[in-house]
């Protein structure tokens, strides 16, 4: 109970989302005390942003399952838990892990904050970073100082956010130190997650250029907080496209993401639902399985999406400001042209953008494409390394679903390693 | 409030309560001042020996205590208090109840502030001093498990068990063990780690083989379920504490015109298989010095891991310099690791593949197989003469998933399999505790995701069996005895298959979820949940103050709409109407139409009824149950003379906070209509 001294673990899991906080359960309920750090101030990693896509059933996407292990995660007391927190250094002796992490200063104190985000509306910086926030509520606090961004850390020229905190509350005391902590464990499990194909990694479809053109993973997120298309002040969009595969199955990502597939039908029939007089577009390749979805999911999306089977060329903005997309139609063998009022890029799930410098702290391998090298192909939770574990996307593509059975999986391995260590 | 005995209430805050707009010294005062209750205000972010003095001082004596916490999110901020209540003052989990003040600081007004901090206290504390503490108790199990099937994932769940003590039943269909490796010819010759797999359940000692069994019959439930076995031998009947359900897909060829499938160079994908495996027979059909040959593979599209078959067996073709190999897809399925460079590097030996909308029409002429199909590059019509042409086979679950399905009461899962589809059930489990589903009962996947469920459903059972014992709650559903008159409703609409019977109806303690579906369709109340029992549900309707409007009673599934309401009211403040309480249900399935129509009778202007959305219920019907209430409830308010728009139905996620605040503005808004008409 003691946070000050998080010494020995059975195993430390390094990335507090899906994966990482799944492992964690599954390692906890078989009785290790284990330890999850987690680079950002905030627990459940990119899933929780995920929105609901149920129309009037579940669409079974597994975002909701996010909250519900974050909520658990909280209240299992044999999880320490350590956000803001970074894997510096790296040592094994005898097996056994020796590891330094360096947790930022929690500037913030969780006892005293009561979430006004009084501190993030008056940070001058604010729009720079200084003050991170998260829409995911089972995270508290729900703000956190970023001393890489704070005009504090920089050159001590602000203290805004301690003035302004409530006299009440006075949680803020941009005067706490950073702190590096020295753990042990028998096991380590990487856990570390993905990062988003970059949505401009094709340009000619002109994501930060063209207006309406919005990534999935942000249509996402402006889904789940009703900030969205059709939002409080937004007009409902009447013709809305997909283009999938951006950022996959190109010569830069020689692989298949095998998610958005799935999440683009998704998110179609969710929009379809909600807006049933709009017309949604899927500009696809290939259709691929849609996880462990009916026979009759992919036969309805295709009644109510209207598949393409082209790649788009240039996309240009039309005078009245909407995205004009020109490609080959299928069936006429004709070039064609429609407008849209929303497109939105199914990017794809890239390599994390520290494998490289956490491999090398590791002495893990990445794969060609940049992901943590697993055993074989039929062992995607162990590594060449005993006691070096593997979960979630660190280690490629995968699902909601796919995680947590291998987080899972990987649980039960570190748990077997730890007995047999 | 009424609060029935001794309550225990303690403020878990600092000053910073006030930062808020609630001025905690005034509600420490009105606490203190109810009739039955103590109170302390206890700073959580005191020292942990000091909250521990604090509370040994509050809590003193031997009687059990009850006691209400309340705090801004108290499982965060009040987290030591609560650990200290349960771990070291030893306060029953069940006789604590947590109050999230948050809601009442939405409210731009101090009085509003503070009229909503005692009301939510308010329902709490009436309902709290009337639960039960709820004990656990070591249960005896039996320590043996089956395992259905002799797919790869039941053979390595199987020897995972016996490895770990417990004896294995493993039952199968065929006569001998013939798993499938899915993306591998099912004919090779099984790898070294198949084979030592094989070898290692056929001399387990604690492995018992059934080849050439079904299910007839499965009684009891989890820890001691009874199973009756059709065996070559007879019925045997077993007791087992778990099951694990893998049974092995099966290969279906895609449907070929008549006269084709049987043609010498029409084959599928098997024929195609064995014939690369018998290189004398290969040599007929695709003699090595023919002048060039034509092979084309029809589908092999529908999953990454028939593509993966196809490939493997194009790949010895493609080395022939005198074969022409063609695929022919709808759509090639690469959303798996490592098949997009597969299919690259087949191309780069020669595949010509050919992505069609619909597949070519496989005929025979001259005795030779031809394609015809449109080409959409060329834009013409076409007509391909083979030499040989390969049917692709699809992967089935197991024929008889159905029936097992049916014996086991699992509500079946997509496309044939096993697990129910709804996320809640993710990875291994189903709707009956002791049941787990893996690999080939789950769905068609490679061995590492076989391999990873299994490690899964190893781990629920060692948790559900532990060793011959296993902890249950005591007495969280009871069944009065008097008023049962066996009409087993319960068993009908369990949806964990947790009660059976004797004279009286009987619910297994260690299949019980808890989610009281069975209590509220008991036609004569003889079933009560304890800790959400009527008494405690009308305690908190009495609460309601006739001062506050709109009266608005909102019923919700825990798992779903009482996480949206947490996450809207944390999110921003939000000014919900004065008279709005929130009331947690274990599911959806256990609101009463009693409930409801006694919150009319209590007072309120509007009742939500909010649960998970279909298909997302962690008792998989709960929801259903729910609507089909308000259904009936609603014919009854009109009925009696009122409006029915004042009962709505709604269903969301824990995730949806913005469907939360919808659902109760448009009710708000409705319940302002007829209040201005």
């Amino acid at each position: 109970m003691n946070m000050d001294n998080p010494k020995k673990f059975s195993a430390v899991i390094l990335g507090g989302g899906i994966a990482g906080i799944s492992a964690a359960l599954e390692l906890a309920r078989l009785g290790q005390e284990v330890a999850l750090v987690e680079k950002t101030p905030f627990f459940g990693g990119r899933a929780a942003n995920f929105c609901c896509k149920a129309t009037d059933a579940c669409q079974k996407c597994g975002a909701c399952l996010v909250d519900d292990r974050l909520k658990a995660l909280f209240q299992e007391s044999r999880i320490t838990l350590l956000s803001h927190a970074e894997l510096t250094g790296c040592s094994r002796e005898n097996g056994l892990f020796h590891l330094v992490v360096k947790q930022q200063p929690e500037v913030i104190n969780p006892e005293g904050c009561v979430d006004c985000g009084l501190c993030y509306e008056e940070c001058p910086a604010a729009d720079k970073g200084a003050i991170l926030t998260t829409a995911v509520t089972q995270n508290h606090p729900r703000y956190a100082v970023n001393p890489g961004a704070c005009l504090y850390f920089l050159d001590g020229s602000c203290q805004v956010c301690q003035q302004i905190c409530p006299p009440t509350a006075r949680a803020i005391d941009l005067a706490r130190p950073a702190k590096t902590l020295e753990l042990t464990a028998k096991a380590l499990v990487v856990a570390t997650g993905y990062r988003p194909s970059d949505p401009a990694c094709r340009p000619h479809y002109g994501y930060g250029r063209l207006p309406h053109v919005v990534a999935g993973y942000e249509l996402e997120e402006m889904l789940r907080n009703g900030t969205g298309p059709g939002g409080p002040g937004a007009e409902v969009p009447r013709r809305i496209g997909f283009i999938q595969c951006v950022g996959s199955r190109d010569q830069e990502h020689p692989y298949c993401s095998q998610v958005c597939c799935a999440y683009t039908l998704r998110l179609a029939r969710l929009l379809k639902h909600r807006w049933p007089e709009a017309e949604v577009t899927s500009f696809y390749m290939d259709l691929q399985e849609t996880g462990r979805q009916s026979p009759q999911f992919q036969a309805e999306a295709r009644r109510e999406v209207k598949m393409v089977r082209a790649l788009p060329g240039d996309l240009h903005a039309t005078p009245d400001g909407r995205v004009k997309i020109r490609f080959m139609e299928e069936d006429s063998g004709q070039p064609a042209a429609a407008d849209f009022d929303l497109l939105v890029l199914s990017v794809g799930i890239g390599p994390g953008d520290d494998n490289p410098a956490l491999a090398a702290l590791l002495q893990a391998s990445l794969t060609p494409d940049g992901f943590f090298q697993a055993a074989d192909p039929d062992h995607r939770t162990q590594t060449s390394q005993p006691g070096l574990f593997l979960a979630g996307t660190a280690e490629g593509p995968r699902d909601i679903a796919g995680c947590i059975s291998q987080a899972t999986a990987a649980a039960r391995q570190v748990s077997q390693y730890v007995k047999e260590s | 409030m009424t609060i029935a005995r001794q309550l225990d209430i303690i403020l878990a805050h600092g000053p910073e309560l006030s930062a808020g707009g609630l001025d905690y010294y005034k509600l420490g005062l009105w606490a203190a001042g109810q009739p039955n209750s103590r109170i302390l205000s206890l700073n959580p972010a005191l020292p942990p020996e000091e909250l521990e003095r604090r509370l040994r001082a509050f809590l003193h004596g031997d009687q059990p205590h009850t006691v209400l916490v309340a705090a801004l999110d108290p499982h965060h901020r009040a987290r030591h208090i609560l650990r200290l209540l349960t771990e070291v003052m030893q306060v029953n989990p069940e006789l604590i109840s947590v109050v999230d003040l948050q809601e009442a600081l939405g409210s731009p007004d101090p009085q509003a502030c503070s009229i909503t901090a005692h009301h939510l206290i308010g329902v709490n504390a009436s309902m709290i001093t009337r639960a039960q503490p709820i004990t656990t108790q070591e249960l005896p199990v039996t320590s043996r498990v089956l395992v259905w099937g002799d797919s790869f994932a039941a053979l390595k769940a199987a020897v995972d068990l016996a490895d770990l003590g417990y004896p294995v039943i493993q039952a199968y269909p065929g006569p001998a063990l013939s798993p499938l490796l899915p993306g591998a010819a099912p004919a090779q010759p099984f790898g070294a780690e198949l084979q030592d797999l094989i070898a290692r359940v056929q001399s387990h000692s604690a492995i018992q083989l059934l080849p050439q069994t079904h299910m007839a019959e499965a009684l009891e439930s989890a820890g001691n379920f009874r199973v009756r076995l059709q065996t070559p031998e007879g019925v045997r009947e077993e007791k087992v504490g778990a099951m694990i359900l893998a049974p092995e897909l099966s290969l279906e060829p895609r449907e070929a015109a008549a006269g084709a499938a049987s043609h010498p160079r029409i084959l599928t994908q098997s024929q195609l298989e064995d014939l690369l495996a018998a290189p004398e027979e290969a040599a007929l059909l695709i003699p090595e010095a023919d002048s060039r040959l034509r092979v084309a593979f029809l589908g092999g599209d529908s999953h990454p891991l028939a593509l993966a078959r196809t490939l493997s067996s194009a790949r010895p073709l493609l080395a022939r310099d005198n074969v022409q190999v063609m695929l022919f897809i709808r759509d090639a399925k690469v959303g798996a690791p490592g098949m997009e460079a597969a299919l690259g590097q087949a191309q780069s030996s020669g595949l010509i593949v050919f992505k069609l909308p619909q597949l070519p029409t496989l005929t025979l002429a001259d005795d030779r197989p031809r394609l015809a199909f449109f080409d959409p590059v060329m834009h013409e019509a076409e007509s391909l003469a083979c030499d040989l042409v390969v049917r692709d086979e699809v992967y089935r679950p197991a024929a008889d998933n159905a029936a097992l399905a049916e014996v086991l009461h699992l509500f079946p899962g997509p496309g044939g399999f096993l697990q129910g589809d709804n996320v809640r059930f993710l990875p291994v489990i189903t709707n009956r505790r002791g049941v787990y589903v893996v690999g080939a009962g789950r769905g068609l996947m490679d061995l590492d995701q076989a391999r990873a469920e299994t490690d899964a459903a190893v781990n629920e059972v060692q948790q559900l069996l532990g060793r011959g014992t296993t902890i249950a709650p005591k007495g969280r559903s009871v069944v009065d005895r008097g008023r049962c008159v066996l009409c087993l409703t319960c068993h009908r609409v369990c949806p964990h298959g947790a009660v059976t019977w004797d004279n009286r109806a009987i619910i297994n303690e260690l299949a019980c979820q808890g989610c009281g579906v069975c209590a509220s369709q008991c036609p004569n109340d003889a079933i009560q949940i304890r800790n959400f029992t009527d008494d405690q549900v009308v305690a908190a309707l009495e609460t309601l103050d006739p001062r506050l409007t709109p009266r608005i009673i909102a019923f919700m599934c825990k798992n779903s709409a009482w996480e949206a309401y947490h996450a809207a009211i944390k999110l921003a403040p939000v000014n919900l109407p004065l008279g709005f309480t929130p009331l947690k249900m274990p599911c959806a399935g256990k609101i009463d139409i009693d409930y409801i129509l006694k919150a009319f009778t209590y007072g309120a202007d509007g009742v939500l009824v909010l649960a998970c959305h279909q298909d997302n219920c962690k008792s998989q019907e709960g929801n259903l149950h729910a609507q089909w209430r308000v259904e009936r409830a609603r014919e009854m308010l009109a009925d009696a003379g009122v409006d029915p728009r004042r009962l709505v139905f709604k269903t969301l996620a824990a995730n949806t906070p913005q469907d939360f605040l919808a659902a109760v503005a448009s009710l708000a808004e409705v319940l302002g209509g007829l209040k201005a008409a």
